[in-house]
């Protein structure tokens, strides 16, 4: 079955996206950009950036803002305002329609569109690997019939099959899940390159309802950075003296110049806008060097953010309501990631908005999310659910061993082996704790089983193997397995996931909150694990050596393990790490003394002890990471 | 007996089609895993080099102050610095896009102003343009010819 592709047909940009394993993607174009500019050089073919590259050579021929004549009688108001602001040919066409006309040949905005559409279908194919057939194309919400039926169209044209045109900001809605929702009101704020459009829509039972729409056809992103260049312009000639208008390479860079900056200042409170040799006169090379905060930018373009307060106030007195009764406020496009947006958003509709890391993909987001319930992909999919923490069992000194981690997409499952912690341990306890805390007794206690009838054997060498298996239900079982003997035992949690979402949320705020002291908690007792190890490890090599290494080496080993043990239960980690360290070294002359005497007399060594902690490999015993045989 | 049996072959039918629906769910989700384990590691390769795309970019606009300098201060360490620089780009698969004595091309310029001249022809370079990889990491910006 072929993809549905999502489509944002926008008057400056167009986007696209498709669902994927029941998610929705954005599909980059061929040029690796998320969006395509909706330009168009009809007789040659040529869309997107290309076509925006040589918009200056070739103005009369390069369509743009195509979308403003979508439908439209030529005779409409909005054709004359259109003409202003457009240097390519816009005549009455068949049944005084308007049409566009380049090198003496008419296309229909439908035709102009559908090569938009075209790209887009065939990058995306690209992308994807499979063809296309199927998209649900957006329009603004307040689009009539005719120009519906010209963007479903203009998909024909290109050779899709629209399954359906929805409402730009139900599909902004959508990507945000507020379908869900029922009886609410929801505003769509969405101001984007070229222009700007409030929505406000009525949520009953999983349908979308325009109650009212407003905007400001000619306000976007553009009129902003032209406002930072104005400014810069006027500072320069303020400093020194020179009007850049009239330098059409300088006004170049300062165009670059000015959008880098306004990007930048949403993230950053200042700016330094520095362009070396920007110009010259007869007294030599002029720079441009000015500061630009974040304050000064707000203050700069702030009568175009006010702007947008006025259509908001129609659009809810349109749709017969107060801001109060407003449920969720939604923002679309690229310029509502400017924080003075957000702010005056949230002042004007007094709640936090919906907003998301890129909200110029949303719209396409929302129309792939559409193509995917119109597939059944939505509605149907498997909805795989994750672990809300992580599991793990308690392992030597306390410390909570994670097998699971958290948000892993179950079913699962996980398997690693541990050891005992003392000689001829016969029995280990499994305690299976959930939760983000180091230490076991923090995190919640799920359960707790023994495994007996090890072989007696030397501490670290029986393997144990602990394994956890999800299953999609939520449902853990655990189970351990001694190699030796194939012994087994196992445990069936039910519902192990099944916290309430406040649960989950206060442990693993807790956890953030006492990152810091439980780490130090679960260093402690690792330090603690490994010089315990390091005794041990001493005490065997000392038990080998024998009479085969002289007392004066054998002795201050000896003196150290016994001071080590001493302060095991009590001792800093400083402590613990520096006592460590001076036993290890002590240790090594052991080896050394050894290994000499082989070389001289041939005798077998013993096996060099390894004192590190951990082998990576699952089918190694984890030394240090033991199961505990206390109750 | 016989309603036993009309009620279990109806079963059996039911879930046929449940097995078969499911097998094809599976089979897309697999399919679906398949295809974005693919592209994971293709897309891997691209991170890097779009990674590199953002830092070389910014170096560029250094690269174009540095020779903007040169142009107007005349001094040997300078150009040496310069040339310096470039080089270090060159090796790492940046080359400059070719604007002399060719026509405009939009796949790899962006024209930003007109003059009269030679009809499409390249006249003056505002600012250079690279290649990365087979891939413009920024368009020549320049101004192109045309007739009266």
């Amino acid at each position: 079955m072929s993809k549905i592709l999502g489509i944002d047909l926008g008057t400056t940009n167009s986007c696209m996206a498709v669902m994927e394993g029941g998610k929705p993607k954005v599909v980059p174009n061929a040029e690796g950009m998320n969006t395509t500019p909706s330009i168009v050089v009809p007789d040659k073919n040529i869309v997107g950036v290309s076509a925006k590259r040589q918009q200056v050579v070739n103005p009369k021929n390069t369509v743009f803002s195509v979308k403003r004549l979508m439908g439209r009688r030529f005779s409409d108001p909005s054709i004359k305002e259109a003409l202003k602001h457009v240097p390519y040919t816009i005549k009455e066409g068949k049944n005084g329609m308007a049409v566009v006309e380049v090198e003496g040949v008419e296309y229909t905005p439908q035709e102009i569109s559908a090569k938009i559409l075209q790209k887009l279908k065939t990058d995306a194919e690209s992308f994807l690997n499979t063809s296309i057939k199927d998209a649900v194309i957006t329009v603004p919400a307040y689009f009539d019939d005719a120009q519906r039926s010209a963007t479903k169209e203009a998909g024909q044209i290109a050779g899709l099959n629209v399954l359906r045109i929805i409402n730009e900001p139900t599909a902004a809605s959508l990507a945000y899940g507020l379908d869900k929702k029922t009886n609410e009101q929801i505003a769509v704020y969405d101001l984007g390159g070229g222009t700007f459009d409030v929505s406000i829509l009525e949520i009953g039972e999983g349908v979308f309802e325009v109650k009212s729409t407003n905007g400001d056809t000619f306000l976007g992103g553009d009129d902003f950075d032209l406002k930072v260049i104005d400014f810069i312009i006027e500072e320069f000639k303020k400093d020194q003296g020179v009007d850049l208008k009239n330098d059409k390479q300088a006004m170049q860079r300062l165009k670059d110049a000015a959008e880098k900056a306004k990007i930048e200042l949403s993230s950053t409170q200042d700016t330094e806008i520095n362009i070396p040799f920007v110009t010259a006169d007869q007294s030599g090379p002029k720079h441009l060097v000015i500061k630009l905060s974040r304050a000064k930018l707000e203050q700069i373009v702030g009568n175009l953010v006010q702007k947008t307060i006025e259509p908001c106030k129609k659009a809810v007195s349109d749709a017969k309501m107060s801001f109060s009764d407003i449920d969720e406020v939604v923002l679309v496009g690229g310029m509502t990631r400017m924080p003075k947006v957000v702010e005056i958003v949230k002042e004007v509709f007094g709640k936090e908005p919906h907003k998301g890391v890129n909200p110029d993909e949303v719209v396409a987001v929302g129309a792939a999310i559409q193509g995917g319930v119109l597939s059944g992909e939505v509605k149907d999919i498997l909805l795989l659910d994750v672990t809300p923490l992580t599991l793990g069992i308690e392992t030597l000194g306390g410390i909570a061993t994670p097998l699971i981690k958290r948000n892993t997409t179950i079913p699962t499952n996980a398997a690693q082996v541990f050891s005992t912690a003392a000689d001829n341990q016969t029995s280990v306890e499994v305690h299976i704790v959930q939760g983000e805390r180091e230490m076991a007794t923090d995190n919640k206690s799920l359960g707790r089983f023994i495994l007996d009838g090890i072989p007696p054997a030397p501490r670290g060498v029986p393997q144990v193997e602990v394994s956890f298996d999800i299953d999609a239900n939520g449902m853990v079982n655990v189970s351990a397995k001694d190699k030796a003997t194939d012994k087994t035992q196992s445990i069936i949690i039910q519902g192990g996931t099944g916290l309430s979402k406040e649960e989950v949320e206060r442990m693993v705020t807790e956890a953030e909150k006492h990152a810091q002291e439980d780490k130090q908690k679960k260093d402690i007792v690792e330090a603690r694990n490994q010089a315990e190890n390091l005794c041990y490890t001493a005490d065997k090599t000392l038990k080998d050596a024998g009479n085969k290494v002289s007392e004066d080496i054998k002795k201050p080993v000896e003196e150290k393990v016994k001071g080590l043990r001493s302060v095991l239960p009590t001792a800093t980690l400083e402590e613990l790490k520096n006592k460590t360290e001076e036993l290890s070294l002590d240790l090594q002359k052991i080896g050394q003394e050894m290994y000499k005497q082989q070389d001289k007399g041939g005798s077998e060594t013993p096996k060099s002890p390894d004192d590190k902690k951990g082998s990576e490999n699952p089918e190694e015993p984890v030394e240090g990471e033991v199961v505990d045989d206390k109750g | 007996m016989e309603k036993k049996l009309e009620k279990l072959e109806k079963e059996i039918v039911e879930l046929q089609e449940k097995v078969q629906e499911t097998e094809n769910k599976w089979k897309r989700a697999l399919a679906d895993y398949q295809n974005l384990e693919k592209r994971t590691n293709e897309q891997k390769i691209e991170f890097i080099e779009l990674a590199n795309h953002k830092v070389i970019l910014d170096f560029l606009d250094v690269l174009d102050c540095l020779e903007d300098s040169a142009k107007h201060i005349k001094n040997e360490g300078l150009n040496l610095s310069v040339k310096k620089f470039k080089d270090a780009l060159l090796g790492n698969g940046v080359s400059e896009i070719q604007t002399d004595d060719v026509d405009f091309d939009h796949n790899l310029m962006e024209a930003v102003d007109t003059q009269k001249g030679t009809e499409n022809k390249v006249l003056k370079v505002n600012k250079k343009g690279y290649i990365l990889n087979n891939k413009v990491l920024r368009p020549a910006q320049v101004v192109v010819g045309r007739k009266e």
